[in-house]
């Protein structure tokens, strides 16, 4: 019976075996890295780096993308490590110019005029518009990423020069105005020469900037982004953090320095962001209340129901549903879910203490629960014969933000998709971000990006926080939710291929796809959609609008849709029992003969 | 399910948002307005909770809010507002004052027998609903008739049940009633406030009386509306007693709810609250069959207190009931002694109580100086009876 199932929780004490947490006993092998690629490639750009170490650089470079996102804050970081005083400069050692790049990053007042002597003598004296993509990789990546931190320095030969940037051609510049801003321009001494029309050229030039990667013009691409940061600083709040983020992605896909993030340290960390993310602003509560609403009414009258849930992270989504089963009118039906996740880092098996956690919630509350989890690099590696489908049971399927990571991998959706049919489920619950940021062409794609995120950045701003009265848990919950979009901006922006998971659809698109597929939708109901709304009301701030779209219910702010819940069923009315039960017992006959 | 609303509410209070949200969504799909009385108690105090959040948020998301309230998710609670007859049918439908009125009745025609004019101080929530039995047992019982004036508070202050009449149309309902009981009657209504204690009534009253007359102060359910507060020792529930005292009544008769509603902190009184208020939920299943129109009246009536203790705060939070000991120790202080209820008036409750369902009980404590009306053993009403202490 236990066909190599892991972490099964059950509160009847009927069929547990102890959780073994060492037998890893994974079901499906992980897909191999190509051992070297990556140390190749650095090799060539002249980077002395092991890909190994790549999660630790990773690991810096988020504390970069935060520690950039204050450094305009006075005096304000919450970073405590590589903050000394001591500079390294080595460029052929990736991860201590990180650390270099850290400790540069102090605020103002302690910024050393004698660094950037330094990084004028180590680079031979170039100056910034007259690097050349290629020759003098060393220099470059120091300059790039400082680029908002030499603004406080002007550079050598204009240290005299005090004007202005000049304010020609604002709303329609040339690409040759650019070029000459860049060159001509001293550093300007003073930060807020003109916040707005900063905060214009700063699109643009971000714009020009992707146009000129698109079009894999990188000298011209390089010096935009370096611009983009001068500005960046100028600007206040969303504005700035969402063109730091969108820099950075360009400035990695200029250098090549892409990304990496599919460890398993790499995925937890990205998990505790979520759950920050999930604290401080109301999206990720919506797609739980909406999506666990439609599961709720599917479970309504059902005496053994069954949630297999694509997105099972820490659980968040469950003790609710849990609650309002055990209390519904005619008592709680008998509980199984089943959470897929992709490996735990080393020592850690958070899918197995996930379970833990809610066989105890639910014992706490008499609702009687089964759980079992599995591990799965991919969606696409399940098999739905080893997930043990009961004939009686009632079926939701539930993916919050997954499916469109499947989208990197030709064919994986429509095997999943074909995978979730032979469960047979009752309701599939699906929420995605509202966007197309999955177009072939980069310019799209970026645009596409940069007005969403910069839409939910502006919402990030006048969250609450989720820290109650705390201040300053509120203020880390909003800096680490920033930085969990960061890494989703990088993806979209800086990654291609199989790295690139952030493939967000937008509903339309996916209706398209589950279509085909063989569901049907099922409408969300008026219930679901007050239900949001009362939520929302209650402690989210003004600018959250609820929309009904045709059966589904989208959460924006300021009337753009940010994210989207769905629900579907099968469509060929297999999704009844009675008709479940026939296909299931023809099933069974193959699977006995094999 | 009291435990869920206790930590809601306790989540709201610490402004833990994801908590509050999780907890309100699980309350909003178990609650239901017009399931068993746990579902309605449960939905009336989610109603109160989420009133209670929103009001810390803005005026658009109010209206979201009001939105969702016409689609008939959150129906708008109206509170009916009562003729004069439907009041006194919908008033006489359960103990919950009938039990005030006859003890009150009882004890006062036995104090002012023998005197020729009866005044009778009339601070009720009812609107006067107990006087026309006051009439009849005055017509009926006492040998000599006096002459009777009623005053009555006539608050500022809306409370339900709401009355669709004036004081004045009242007043003269009631002059011909006791007219037709060979009765003389005077009827006048005294504007006040119970944010001050009714000091504007006092001040009527303390004009010169006439000595031959009985003063009667008869409070039904009114005093736990007078702030509570203790500042510089100076309360002005105390005051309001001090005051009457010095009228020299004849008797001082006290009914009002054995609860505590006065608690700072939400938590404390949601769940004195919860632990009170579920009585009128669960007593309308004996008197009020589905789809009774009253049943909504009642409904508003019980959900209007629900939100007031729960969602409202300083000025605006009235239903500050306090305990029957609470206030027996306040009579006590102030100067008061306490009078037993006669053998004959204790067989008059008694004898009213047999109209209504058998789960309606009375108690005697203190040797039949204080009576209380209990429902399935629960402490729901007191009455008490007080003389100025000698």
């Amino acid at each position: 019976m236990k066909r190599g199932n892991l972490n099964n929780f059950s509160t009847s004490g009927s069929s547990s075996s102890s959780p073994s947490s060492m037998d890893k006993g994974k079901m499906w092998e992980c897909e191999m890295e190509e051992p070297g690629i990556d140390d190749e490639l650095f090799g060539v750009l002249g980077y002395k780096v092991k890909s190994s170490d790549m999660a630790e650089v990773a690991h810096k470079i988020q504390q970069i993308e935060v520690a950039m996102g204050n450094a305009a804050i006075d005096g304000y970081s919450q970073f405590p490590a590589a903050m000394d005083d001591t500079f390294h400069y080595n460029p052929s050692d990736l991860s201590s110019w990180l650390e270099g790049m850290l400790s540069g990053l102090n605020p103002l007042p302690e910024f050393d005029s004698s660094f950037d002597s330094f990084l004028e003598s180590a680079t031979g004296g170039l100056a910034v518009d007259d690097l050349d993509f290629g020759s003098d990789l060393v220099a470059i990546p120091g300059k790039a990423v400082f680029a908002n931190i030499q603004f406080h320095q002007p550079s050598p030969e204009n240290r005299n020069q005090h004007q202005p940037p000049s304010k020609k051609a604002k709303t329609s510049p040339s690409m040759g105005d650019f070029i000459s801003l860049v060159e001509s321009s001293p550093a300007p001494r003073s930060i807020l020469i003109d916040s707005q029309e900063n905060g214009i050229r700063l699109v643009h030039t971000l714009m020009a900037c992707a146009e000129a990667v698109q079009q894999e013009n990188f000298k011209l691409a390089e010096a935009l982004v370096k611009n983009v940061g001068f500005l960046a600083v100028s600007q206040a709040g969303a504005m700035r953090k969402v063109a730091t983020y969108f820099a950075e992605a360009l400035a990695r896909r200029i250098y090549r320095l892409y990304p990496v993030n599919h460890h398993p340290q790499d995925l937890a960390f990205t998990d505790m962001l979520q759950m920050h993310f999930y604290e401080t602003c109301p999206y990720l509560k919506f797609a739980h209340f909406t999506a666990n609403q439609a599961i709720l009414e599917a479970f309504a009258g059902k005496k053994h129901v069954h949630v297999i849930d694509f997105s099972m992270k820490q659980g968040m989504q469950w003790p609710a549903l849990l609650q309002a089963l055990a209390l519904r009118q005619g008592g709680p039906p008998t509980f199984r879910l089943t959470g897929i996740g992709p490996p735990s880092p080393e020592d850690t098996d958070y899918l197995q203490e996930v379970g833990f956690r809610l066989a105890q919630f639910a014992k706490a509350i008499n609702v009687q629960f089964e759980y079992r989890g599995f591990v799965a690099n991919s969606l696409a590696d399940l098999d739905s014969s080893l997930l043990d489908i009961r004939e009686d049971e009632t079926i939701a399927v539930n993916s919050i933000f997954e499916l469109h990571q499947l989208l990197a991998n030709p064919g994986a959706i429509d095997k999943v998709l074909r995978i979730i049919r032979e469960m047979k489920p009752d309701i599939l619950t699906v929420v995605e971000q509202e966007a197309n940021h999955n177009s072939n062409f980069f310019l799209d794609r970026f645009t596409e990006a940069l007005h969403y995120y910069s839409t939910l950045f502006d919402s990030l701003e006048t969250c609450d926080g989720g820290g109650g009265a705390d201040e300053a848990i509120s203020r880390k919950n909003k800096m680490i939710s920033e930085v969990y979009l960061g890494q989703q901006i990088l993806n979209v922006v800086a990654c291609e291929g199989v790295d690139r998971v952030e493939r967000h659809e937008s509903l339309t698109q996916w209706r398209n796809r589950f279509n085909s597929a063989g569901f049907e939708p099922v409408h969300l109901g008026s219930n679901v959609y007050k239900q949001a709304i009362m939520l929302l009301a209650v402690f989210d701030g003004d600018g959250y609008s609820v929309d009904e779209n045709d059966g589904c219910l989208m959460l924006g702010w300021q009337a753009r849709p940010l994210i989207a819940t769905s629900a579907w069923t099968m469509s060929d009315g297999y999704g009844e029992r009675w008709n479940r039960r026939k296909y299931v017992q023809r099933r069974h006959a193959p699977m006995s003969e094999s | 399910m009291e435990q869920l609303l206790v930590h809601c509410a306790a989540a709201i209070e610490s402004n833990d948002a994801t908590l509050s949200q999780q907890i309100l969504w699980v309350l909003n799909n178990i609650a239901a307005a017009d399931g068993d009385s746990n579902q309605r108690l449960t939905w009336g105090f989610l109603r109160a909770l989420i009133t209670r959040a929103t009001k810390t948020g803005n005026t658009k998301l109010l209206t979201a809010v009001a939105h969702l309230h016409s689609n008939n998710n959150l129906p708008i609670i109206h509170n009916h507002r009562f003729s004069i007859i439907e009041l006194a049918s919908f008033v006489d439908l359960t103990p919950w004052h009938r039990f005030g009125f006859t003890a009150a009745n009882a004890a006062l025609i036995e104090a002012v027998e023998g005197f020729p004019v009866v005044h009778i101080v009339d601070i009720s929530l009812t609107h006067c609903m107990q006087i026309p039995t006051l009439i009849d047992a005055i017509a009926t019982r006492m040998k000599m008739l006096p002459v009777i004036k009623v005053t009555v508070a006539g608050t500022v202050e809306e409370l339900p049940p709401f009355p669709d009449f004036t004081y004045d149309e009242l007043g003269t309902k009631l002059v011909n009633f006791a007219m037709s009981k060979n009765l003389i009657l005077e009827f006048r209504t005294v504007p006040c406030s119970c944010s001050d204690g009714f000091s504007a009534l006092i001040e009527q009253l303390q004009l010169p009386q006439d000595p031959g007359e009985a003063l009667v102060i008869n409070c039904h359910m009114m005093l736990h509306y007078i702030p509570e507060e203790t500042i510089n020792s100076c309360s002005l529930r105390d005051m309001f007693l001090k005051t009457i005292r010095t009228l020299n009544p004849t008797i001082v008769m006290l009914i009002d709810e054995d609860a505590d509603f006065t608690s700072i902190n939400l938590v404390n009184r949601l769940i004195s609250a919860y632990n009170y208020l579920w009585i009128p939920y669960d007593t309308m299943e004996t008197f009020l069959p589905n789809g009774n129109k009253s049943r909504e009246w009642y409904n508003a009536d019980i959900y209007w207190k629900i939100e007031n203790v729960v969602s409202h705060e300083g000025r605006q939070r009235v239903e500050r009931a306090e305990t029957k000991s609470k206030w027996v120790q306040r009579m006590r202080n102030v100067g008061y002694r306490g009078v037993s209820f006669s053998e004959e008036a204790i067989g008059e409750v008694k004898h009213m109580l047999d109209e209504h369902a058998p789960v309606w009980g009375l108690k005697k404590d203190e040797n039949e100086q204080h009576l209380v009306l209990t429902w399935k053993g629960h402490n729901v009403v007191f009455a008490t009876a007080w003389v100025p202490a000698a």
